[in-house]
């Protein structure tokens, strides 16, 4: 029986060991190197880059690849899988770099990953750019070879503090949800100005320990307060929890919107017709106004990607394609992969991506404006972006029972 | 010792300190991280091995070491060696405040009120200002890895020499013979609280260390990471894998399952962590006491070795 | 303070105590009997949850309804681990018996990645998410269910083990391996049997999780932590002690996220779990030691 365990064991290792060298990659192409969350509790929406980075990749080498001095040459990827360990990911960017001598570094999922990874890109001056970290930190510490491609956390509520003060019945009281770790405290810290700028008062300001999955203490707070609106910034998970309690309890504010998962399509599965009346932000949607020079645009994309992967993309997968798009454009610009010029070239890049216009400020990070959204029926609608209404919320929301 | 013995494992430091100067950047940096294992499975195997008691709590010292240097580095902007020192002062103050009431217990009992100690101190200091809350801290960087490689090896020799010398004194007995048999060994005079608070805070002096060093190295950290019960588990593991209770044991399983670990997350990526979990049932189950203890029987009993184990431990 | 919030948060607190102390009675019961820390128990709810989700969301089958299925499926897997692994280092030192159960946590959280994706799921049948008023106090139903599913097995498991020829064997094995010889039963298979209840419980556990919660792969470890505090509050030779453990610790934890903050919640209860080792380290019901 023990050798029957063995052999699996072994048959295991050997199916991995093929995978493994399956990966390598020849010479004459410009390898880019990454690690991210691909199982542990990260991978849920890690994963989404892993998908990103090689759908990316693949388009840009069948238009023939990018072109260096005049010469066309393919990218390929070498991907690590940091099992969600911030430690092991430090030291899985510092192999790419030193031991498989990757030309340039995109990012991890994930604010405190790519917190900690950055120090690496900048110990070697190897320029990252990183769809998956979206926390002030990761910008403020003057590193020069670190670039972001999501909107800066302190402003993910932004625009939906503009929406609140043009919404009627105007909701007056607010409760400002977040979870403890560095991307939603960024949010929470952000969006407390926001709220006083707007004259809307915080009822409730509670921080709640990451993986929570009890809400019902908070959600009865929630409730005998009378709170009008619910600002939540967390995890996917307890969001899910959040929204599934609140219906057993019966709490039913006017508004609620999450920092994530209302664009996801497994937060919307999961909830099933409880996602209804959800608002959420993305500072990206598949629109065919977005114009790109691999994808044609992002509405194309979205059905490529769609059609490939079985799942809809989200803003994630989005930053992930902007982040291969903006390094292979900005090796075009640079006519070099040498990675002091690259990171200049990124430094100026101005590049209309599927993901919107592409240029990094001085800090590294893009500032894109979030889109409102809310689940309405199946699908997810836009409602407020950078110049006023564009879709007509659900507001406000109904009683649990009068669904 | 014999002579013979003492130029061998002069020879062996010797080789590893040369690693900086002949090894690739990436031996280096894994060569810190096998290292500073080295030192928690040993600064474990003080409390665990020889005194017997399984602690879950030796991550916190490591925590604690972490922050020591990060608190101090970034809020007070002192350098390295004070954090060090704060971390090393945190460390003992925990272990005589806290072990006190906690080596009271026994068995189980102790590992999960240290378990549960650990999970404490996630919470608390993701609420303390000074600490970066939950966000962290991050730290200067220092693109020294040959210095810090150096600290770690410098840093695992004396926490070997100093259970060398354990094994050799009045101290060491005592332990022992509180793993033996508690009662007995207080009956024959051992003092067998002072004893074990002794040894909880020397193991955690030495975590704290290793702690501050990997703080300082990967220049960043947060209450999660730096608390992080899995990485007590993993010294257990190391020490038990090594042979718990034996000098060179934990340091032997560290690298070895470091070794093991890295390639496989370098090599096979993804599936990593399933043949880190089947290694792991697969060494409890044929090599119970450790590689110390293979070394020393297989040659009596040879392949029998892992079926006598399965023999002794089942029913 | 109002006092409407108040009975809110403390009835919150008693369910959420239910559920708690099903997911540790299993933990206990292993414990207890066998002297292993079952480190993968949290792996084992979260396998059940799954289980209870595909017999739902595959066949249809309520998941309350479906507990007893749950059940009797995991039991035989804890059996055939028992028999088939643990049961070789049985009498190895305790470190090992707890290496073993960690390096299973990795490998069934692992498996389970494969198996099931790191999706997220949810047990939604209709009435998930329905409440009864009682002024203005709301009681929410699946929790209110799983609060009564946990009285009751609770209940069943105090009286099996009191009162049958099986159960006392069990409690004597805890005691003592040679005894349950004495009732009988073949150490091994009774160890395998206590094994398999253990996890049944785990798997019903499961099912009951995930109607109030989310189901992902890594639920398992933090799960774990609960179960531990819980059994150690509660004691291990008394299913009633875990009872009352679970609702300790869930008043506790509702309690804590009202008056100090809601990530104060695990410190509440992790020092609550401290300090009754140190004043009572059998527990609330234990024996004296």
């Amino acid at each position: 029986m023990s050798n029957s365990r063995f052999s699996v064991a072994g048959a295991i290792l050997a199916a991995a060991i093929v995978l493994g060298w399956s990966t390598a990659v020849s010479a004459a192409d410009i390898v880019l190197g990454a690690s991210v969350q691909l199982t542990g509790p990260s991978a849920n929406t890690g994963r989404y880059y892993k998908d990103a980075y090689e759908f990316a990749i693949d388009k840009i080498n069948e238009a023939g690849g990018v072109t260096v001095g005049g010469e066309k040459r393919k990218l390929a990827l070498k991907l690590y899988d940091n099992q969600s360990d911030v430690n092991l990911s430090v030291r899985q960017y510092t192999q790419l770099v030193s031991k498989d001598k990757v030309d340039l570094l995109l990012g991890p999922f994930a604010s405190n990953f790519a917190l900690a990874d950055s120090a690496v890109s900048e110990k070697y001056q190897i320029p990252m750019v990183q769809g998956g970290g979206a926390s002030d930190q990761i910008f403020s510490r003057k590193f020069k070879y670190i670039f972001g491609t999501l909107a800066p956390a302190s402003n993910y509520f932004g625009t939906t503090v503009k929406m609140l003060k043009e919404l009627d019945p105007a909701p007056k009281s607010i409760a400002l949800l977040y979870a403890d770790d560095a991307f939603d405290v960024s949010v929470a810290e952000g969006t407390r100005p926001l709220l006083k700028d707007a004259g809307l008062s915080i009822a409730i300001d509670e921080k709640y320990s990451s993986n929570a999955s009890d809400f019902n203490s908070l959600l009865s707070q929630i409730k005998s307060n009378g709170t009008d609106v619910v600002l939540m910034a967390g995890h996917e998970t307890e969001i899910l929890n959040f929204v599934r309690q609140a219906k057993s309890l019966a709490v039913a504010p006017k508004l609620y919107s999450f920092t994530v998962g209302v664009p996801s399509e497994d937060f919307r599965k999961a909830l099933g017709a409880d996602a209804e009346y959800a608002f959420g932000m993305a500072a990206w949607l598949p629109s065919a106004d977005l114009k790109d020079r691999w994808f044609g645009d992002a509405a194309a994309f979205a059905k490529d990607y769609k059609a490939k992967f079985g799942y809809d993309p989200d803003y994630h997968a989005a930053s992930g394609v902007a982040d291969v798009e903006a390094l292979a454009q900005a090796i075009e610009n640079a006519g070099d992969t040498d990675p002091a010029k690259v990171r200049d070239a990124l430094a100026n890049l101005k590049l209309d991506s599927l993901y919107g216009p592409l240029a990094f400020g001085e800090n590294g990070q893009i500032d894109l404006p979030q889109i409102v959204i809310q689940v309405q029926g199946d699908a997810i609608a836009p409602i407020y972006g950078a110049k006023g209404f564009v879709g007509k919320p659900k507001y406000p929301m109904p009683a649990w029972n009068a669904r | 010792m014999t002579a013979a013995r003492i130029a061998l494992a002069s020879l062996a430091i010797a080789v590893l300190a040369a690693v900086p100067w002949f090894g690739s950047d990436v031996l280096v940096q894994f060569g810190i991280n096998a290292l500073l294992l080295a030192v928690l499975a040993q600064g474990w195997n003080i409390i665990g091995g020889y005194a017997g008691y399984a602690s879950f709590g030796n991550s916190v010292f490591y925590g604690l070491g972490s922050y020591g240097v990060a608190i101090t580095m970034v809020q007070w902007e002192l350098p390295f060696a004070f954090g060090l020192a704060f971390g090393v002062l945190m460390a003992v103050i925990f272990a005589f405040l806290l072990g006190l009431p906690v080596l009271r217990l026994k068995g189980h009992y102790f590992a999960i009120a240290t378990l549960a100690l650990a999970q404490v101190m996630i919470a608390i200091v993701s609420n303390v200002p000074l600490a970066g809350q939950n966000i962290g801290l991050v730290l200067p960087p220092l693109n020294n890895d040959p210095l810090f490689y150096e600290l770690a090896l410098g840093l695992l020799t004396a926490v070997t020499l100093t259970i060398f010398w354990l094994t050799r004194s009045r101290f060491g007995f005592g332990l022992i013979a509180i793993r033996e048999n508690e009662e007995g060994a207080a009956v024959m005079g051992v003092n067998t609280t002072l004893y074990k608070v002794l040894a909880f805070a020397l193991s955690g002096v030495f975590s704290a260390l290793a702690g501050g060093i990997h703080a300082y190295w990967i220049t960043f950290l947060d209450p999660e990471s730096a608390f992080d019960i899995s990485l007590n588990v993993k010294m257990i593991i190391m020490a038990v894998f090594g042979g718990p209770g034996t000098i060179l044991g934990p340091v032997i399983g560290a690298l070895t399952l470091s070794a093991v670990s890295e390639l496989l997350s370098s090599e096979v990526t993804s599936v990593a962590g399933l043949f880190f979990g089947i290694v792991v049932v697969a060494a409890v189950v044929l090599m119970p006491r450790g590689l110390a203890d293979i070394v020393r029987r297989f040659r009596k009993s040879g392949w029998r070795y892992f079926a006598e184990n399965i023999k002794a431990h089942r029913i | 303070m109002d006092v409407g919030l108040l009975a809110q948060i403390l009835i919150n607190g008693v369910f959420l105590g239910g559920l708690y102390a099903i997911m540790a009675l299993g933990l206990a019961l292993v414990w207890g009997v066998l002297n292993i820390v079952n480190l993968a128990h949290g792996a084992f709810i979260m396998l059940g949850a799954y289980l209870s989700w595909y017999l739902y969301a595959g066949l249809g089958i309520d998941p309350f309804l479906g507990l007893p299925i749950n059940a009797v499926v995991m039991f035989m897997v804890g059996y055939a681990l028992q028999r088939g692994l643990l049961n070789l280092v049985v009498r190895a030192p305790m470190f090992n018996t707890l290496l073993i159960t960690f390096g299973l946590e990795v490998v069934l959280t692992y498996l389970a990645q494969l198996a099931f994706s790191a999706d997220f799921r949810t047990i939604n049948p209709p009435y998930a998410g329905n409440s009864i008023a009682l002024g203005s106090l709301v009681l929410p139903q699946a929790r209110l269910m799983a609060f009564g599913v946990a009285v009751v097995l609770t209940v069943a498991m105090w009286a099996f083990l009191l009162r049958t020829k099986l159960g006392r064997a069990i409690r004597a094995t805890a005691q003592n391996l040679v005894a349950a010889r004495l009732y009988g039963v073949e150490p091994r298979h009774l160890y395998a049997t206590t094994f398999g209840i253990g996890i049944g419980l785990a798997g019903a556990a499961g099912g009951l999780y995930g109607t109030v919660s989310q189901i992902n792969p890594y639920i398992g470890a933090t799960l774990t932590a609960k179960c531990f505090a819980i059994s150690i509050i509660g004691g291990l030779d008394n299913p009633l002690g875990v009872l009352l453990g679970g609702l300790v610790l869930g008043v506790i934890e509702s309690l804590a996220v009202l008056y100090i903050g809601a990530t104060f919640a695990d410190v509440a209860s992790f020092s609550v779990l401290v300090l009754v080792l140190i004043v009572r380290p059998r527990g609330l019901l234990g024996k004296a030691a």
